[in-house]
């Protein structure tokens, strides 16, 4: 049963990574929806799965803030598809989110560390 | 609907989106090697519920609440749709009883309370600085005016006089007859007034002898008559005859200074000289060199000017001090009017007085106050009575939702969502009902002001809506709201719907509280009350109205064609010798007409004459003032026959009365009383001055009083003159007909141009709508009371009918366990028909408190005693009762003729 396996080898995205990824997704280039997903977890090394009901509304709130832009497109495999794409202030807000996760991996590593010098 | 269309653009694209999605995901399974069952089953799997996705988000969009409300109105609309008898009943209800108030207040703002539309309106004043000797106005001479004007100059002084219709010619256009004002050159600028196009009046704009007179119109009149005000400038044209060009147009608002009336055309005062243009004007008398056919303008016994000007509040008393001492002189000049010392030392004593004219106590307003506070007042009521219906509508139609709304509560909708939906639905009525009420107030406040309008003096009064209006509207719209649908709502959340709820609704239907029915019938009664005052008030004014129009005027009403003519024109009155033979011609073919039985003619047009003059007697030193007061007129032979005012003693005038004999008069029974006492008037010699000059008329026949003046005015004493020894244009003729007057103005006219080709004939009507002409707020009261009074018959009908029939089906099983048990069919019927009485009894009790308390207020605008009056209130009151019994009897019947068998087959 490699998929269950799988499935409890993922951990939960922490609150407020989500909009970081996708971002950092659509650095290199438009991607729909699907491929936006399949890009997370395959760089995660299948660790990061991300769940429909929470990658759509995450991409039409990106949208909404102006962060991301959409357009109809057709796929390699010439399907027709929803295509997103990072705006200029998308790839400001990419940096901020960049700067704020470093930090936020420094603050807990330098605490997890002295817990681990401490034992 | 950019907004809908949107919305479901977006939905449709994000179910592509995630369709997309979904056979993407399929088919890298598939090129992974998976077969298409599986891929698809894992593919749906991992993308989970569709909707649900779908749902979460569109939430990120942020307008679900609106999809909600959206979800809600369609709901609504189909619901109110589903019942176009309770909508149409709402609308038609919100939209009279919102409309009536707006239609009022629009009256009551434009004429009570707007200020008038120039800068600093309460700096105005009006001067009033002595009462002329014959009218009583507050005329000044030119002469007095310029000198006052130049005494102040930091009050400006401003002069107008009405002149009243004119003869408008313009090249290639249909002709009218605009209304005209004289105005100085400073009023413009002094009131404040901007033109619309082109320029006011200045300065050199009132100089005599023009050969092309300056015309400001006033904007209405220039868009009317020209397309624009733009249009109007330049243009040329002629008014009785003398050529104007239309050099501005004052702007939209501005009206005039007095409420109400509103001159079509302004000129400059100077136009007097011109002899066309007379306004109304008071003198001295005969005798003290009076021309009224030489300019006025250097004749300072003429008084025809009246006063505003503008001066601060708190500088008023040291400006009119002022002008007291500067208008002695003509002070001292009035007193020459009257030999009456009491008369003269008055006039002496008197002082210059101010009067704002914002605000002002003037004629509009005074006449007006009364009526619009009561007509407001009634209008109120019948909002009352509306909102009280709909809410009673309201309570009736939730109490039969009441299953669907438990089981929906009880499903776990909140009561907060209900409510919501409940308001919502009126809203969108409310909503609705207040745009229709809006146009129908609108409509109405014109219909009013043609309706207040009467036939003698017609009403501009600038309708433009403004703020107070807007908020009235607003705030009617809110209170309605509250009434017909949260009040009810909540009331009924709080009561009605636990109970229907429970599994033995259709018992707890039954059992209506005390309390519910106790509200049900506090609305009914105070619907009965309110609707018995709009009745009461409504015969008043009825019978008031049908009083004035039929009271006896000591003239023959129904059979009289009056012809206004105008016969001022320079041909008649330049060759008055010529005169006499051409009324005689005019008479003897008139006469000659099949249906027509005595013709006659006079000075005085209709009942808006007032000659007032003075008649001192013969021999007798010792009358006073007031005594020799009266009123002049001068008329043809036959014209009491025609008028049908009779004779007490003495003869007619005669053909023998001519330029070569003794000039003879006939005066009216109080006239006689007022001078000579009970001694027989005939045969002594009055004239127009005291002694030596008092014997110039000799006193041949005396005639019954008559209202000549108006039907609500006092009989004056009134004495006549032959027209045949005092020739003067006509402005009156009179033809006594057999039948409908109206039969015969066709041939009267064709008559009269047969005589005289070029007669000017203005108007042709029965003397009973001259009579009645000036009963405008008598018919403005009458007709919207009476309308008033049967849209609340209507409402208390639809209300006692709803509210009974809606208590019998509830207790439909009581009724028929009653009859089961021995009732009689009559007793079932009395039960229902027992608590309309009492409602009855009640709300007729109340009414007739409030009926009695508003006719005392509207006292002096009622004609008749008090007897005649609580007739009116008896008569609404049986209409009242005759109309809740019959809404009842209905409802009872039906209590009555339930089958016993069936309510006991169903228990």
């Amino acid at each position: 049963m490699v998929k269950t396996e799988k499935y409890q080898n993922r951990i939960e995205l922490l609150q407020g990574t989500l909009d970081m990824l996708i971002l950092e997704a659509l650095r290199w280039g438009s991607m729909h929806g699907y491929g936006i997903a399949q890009g997370i977890r395959f760089k995660s090394d299948e660790v990061l799965q991300v769940e429909t009901g929470s990658l759509y509304p995450a991409l039409h709130r990106l949208e909404r803030q102006g962060w991301v832009k959409s357009k109809w497109g057709v796929t390699e495999s010439n399907q027709r598809a929803k295509f997103y794409e990072i705006t200029k202030k998308g790839k400001e807000q990419l940096v901020a989110e960049q700067e704020r996760w470093q930090r936020m991996v420094q603050a807990i590593g330098a605490v997890m560390g002295a817990a681990r010098t401490a034992e | 609907m950019g907004l809908g269309f949107d919305w479901e653009r977006r939905k449709n694209d994000l179910r592509e989106e995630l369709e997309t999605h979904l056979r993407i995901a399929i088919e890298e399974r598939i090129a992974r090697g998976e077969s298409p069952e599986a891929a698809r089953a894992a593919a749906m799997r991992e993308l989970g519920n569709r909707l649900l996705v779908a749902d979460v988000t569109r939430s990120a969009w942020g307008w679900l609440w609106m999809e909600r409300i959206g979800q809600d109105l369609r709901y609504a609309i189909r619901r109110l749709l589903g019942s176009p008898g309770f909508t149409v009943t709402v609308l038609l209800t919100l939209a009279l009883g919102i409309g009536a108030n707006l239609a009022v207040f629009q009256l009551v703002y434009s004429v009570i309370l707007a200020d008038l539309p120039v800068p600093h309106p309460e700096e105005l004043v009006a001067v009033h600085a002595a009462r002329t000797p014959f009218d009583e106005g507050w005329a000044v001479s030119y002469a007095a005016y310029q000198r006052l004007r130049a005494a102040t100059p930091e009050a400006p002084l401003l002069a107008r006089a009405s002149v009243g219709l004119a003869d408008l010619e313009i090249p290639n256009r249909v002709s009218a007859k605009p209304s005209c004002d004289l105005v100085s050159d400073n009023y413009f600028s002094v009131l404040g007034v901007t033109p619309a196009a082109g320029r006011l009046f200045i300065q050199a704009d009132d100089t005599l002898g023009q050969s092309e007179w300056p015309a400001v119109l006033r904007y209405d009149f220039a868009r009317d008559t020209f397309g624009s005000a733009q249009q109007a400038v330049g243009q040329h044209m002629l008014l009785n005859g003398r050529a104007f060009v239309v050099i501005g147009v004052a702007k939209r608002r501005f009206l005039d200074v007095v409420i109400g009336y509103a001159p079509d055309i302004w000129l400059p005062l100077a136009l007097q000289s011109t002899g066309v243009f007379t306004p109304p004007w008071d003198s001295l008398g005969p005798g003290h060199d009076v021309t009224l056919s030489k300019p006025w303008h250097n004749q300072p016994t003429i008084f025809w000017l009246a006063l505003i000007a503008r001066i601060p509040p708190e500088r008023r008393a040291a400006v009119a001090a002022h002008w007291d001492q500067v208008f002695r002189p003509d002070r001292e000049l009035m007193t020459e009017a009257t030999v009456d010392p009491d008369v003269k030392a008055a006039l002496l004593r008197a002082t210059t007085d101010v009067v704002p004219l914002n605000h002002g106590n003037g004629g509009m307003r005074r006449r007006f106050l009364t009526p619009l506070v009561l007509l407001m007042a009634l209008s109120a009521s019948i909002f009352l009575v509306g909102c009280l219906n709909l809410a009673n509508l309201q309570l009736a139609r939730l109490n039969a939702r009441a299953h669907e709304l438990g089981v929906r509560m009880a499903l776990g909708a909140s009561g907060v969502r209900l409510l919501c939906q409940i308001v919502l639905e009126d809203v969108l009525m409310v909503v609705a009902g207040f745009a229709l009420a809006f146009v129908m107030g609108r409509i109405s406040s014109g219909m009013l002001i043609r309706w207040a309008s009467n036939h003698n003096s017609p009403l501009t009064i600038d309708l433009h809506t403004s703020l107070p209006i807007a908020v009235l509207g607003v705030s009617l719209m809110l209170l309605s709201l509250l009434f017909f649908s949260i009040l009810p709502a909540l009331i009924f959340m709080r009561t009605g719907v636990t109970r229907a709820a429970g599994s033995r609704a259709r018992v707890a239907g039954i059992a209506q509280t005390g309390r519910q029915r106790w509200r049900a019938n506090l609305l009914l009664i105070t619907q009965v009350s309110l609707s018995l005052l709009l009745s009461s008030m409504s015969f008043c004014f009825a019978s008031t109205l049908v009083h004035w129009e039929t009271v006896d005027v000591g003239m023959d009403r129904e059979h009289v064609l009056l012809v206004r003519s105008d016969m001022d024109e320079t041909r008649y009155a330049d060759h008055r010798d010529r005169l006499p033979a051409l009324y005689l011609r005019m008479q003897e073919r008139l006469q000659a007409l099949p249906g027509v039985r005595s013709a006659a003619v006079g000075m005085c047009g209709g009942i808006h004459c007032g000659w007032n003059t003075a008649i001192y007697v013969h021999g007798r030193g010792d009358l006073t003032n007031g005594q020799v007061h009266g009123q002049e007129d001068h008329v043809s032979r036959g014209f009491f026959t025609t008028t049908g005012i009779p004779f007490l003693r003495g003869r007619d005038f005669s053909s023998t009365d001519t330029d070569k004999t003794q000039t003879v008069a006939i005066i009216s029974r109080s006239y006689a009383h007022q001078l000579f006492g009970d001694n027989d008037p005939i045969g002594q010699r009055v004239g127009y001055e005291p002694a030596p000059n008092d014997h110039k008329f000799l006193i041949v026949g005396e005639v019954a009083d008559a209202h000549v003046n108006g039907p609500q005015l006092e009989a004056p004493p009134m004495v006549y003159m032959s027209i045949n020894q005092n020739p003067a244009p006509v402005h009156g003729i009179r033809v006594r007909v057999i039948g409908d007057p109206r039969a015969l103005s066709e041939s009267v006219r064709q008559a009269l141009h047969e005589v005289d080709p070029t007669l000017p004939i203005d108007e042709m009507v029965p003397f009973s709508m001259e009579l009645s002409g000036d009963l405008g707020t008598e018919k403005l009261l009458a007709r919207l009371a009476g309308i008033y009074a049967s849209l609340t018959l209507l409402l208390v009908t639809i209300g006692f009918y709803g509210v009974m029939s809606s208590r019998t089906s509830r207790r439909k099983s009581e009724f028929g366990i009653r009859l089961a048990l021995g009732a009689t069919r009559r007793h079932v019927q009395m039960l229902i028909v027992s608590q309309a009485a009492w409602i009855l009894v009640v709300g007729i009790g109340l009414g007739l408190l409030l009926s009695v308390a508003a006719i005392r207020l509207a006292s002096h605008l009622l004609y008749g005693s008090a007897v005649r009056n609580s007739a009116a209130i008896f008569a609404a009151s049986v209409a009242l009762a005759i109309t809740g019994f019959a809404a009842a009897f209905i409802p009872a019947r039906r209590a009555a003729y339930v089958d016993p068998l069936e309510t006991l087959r169903n228990e």
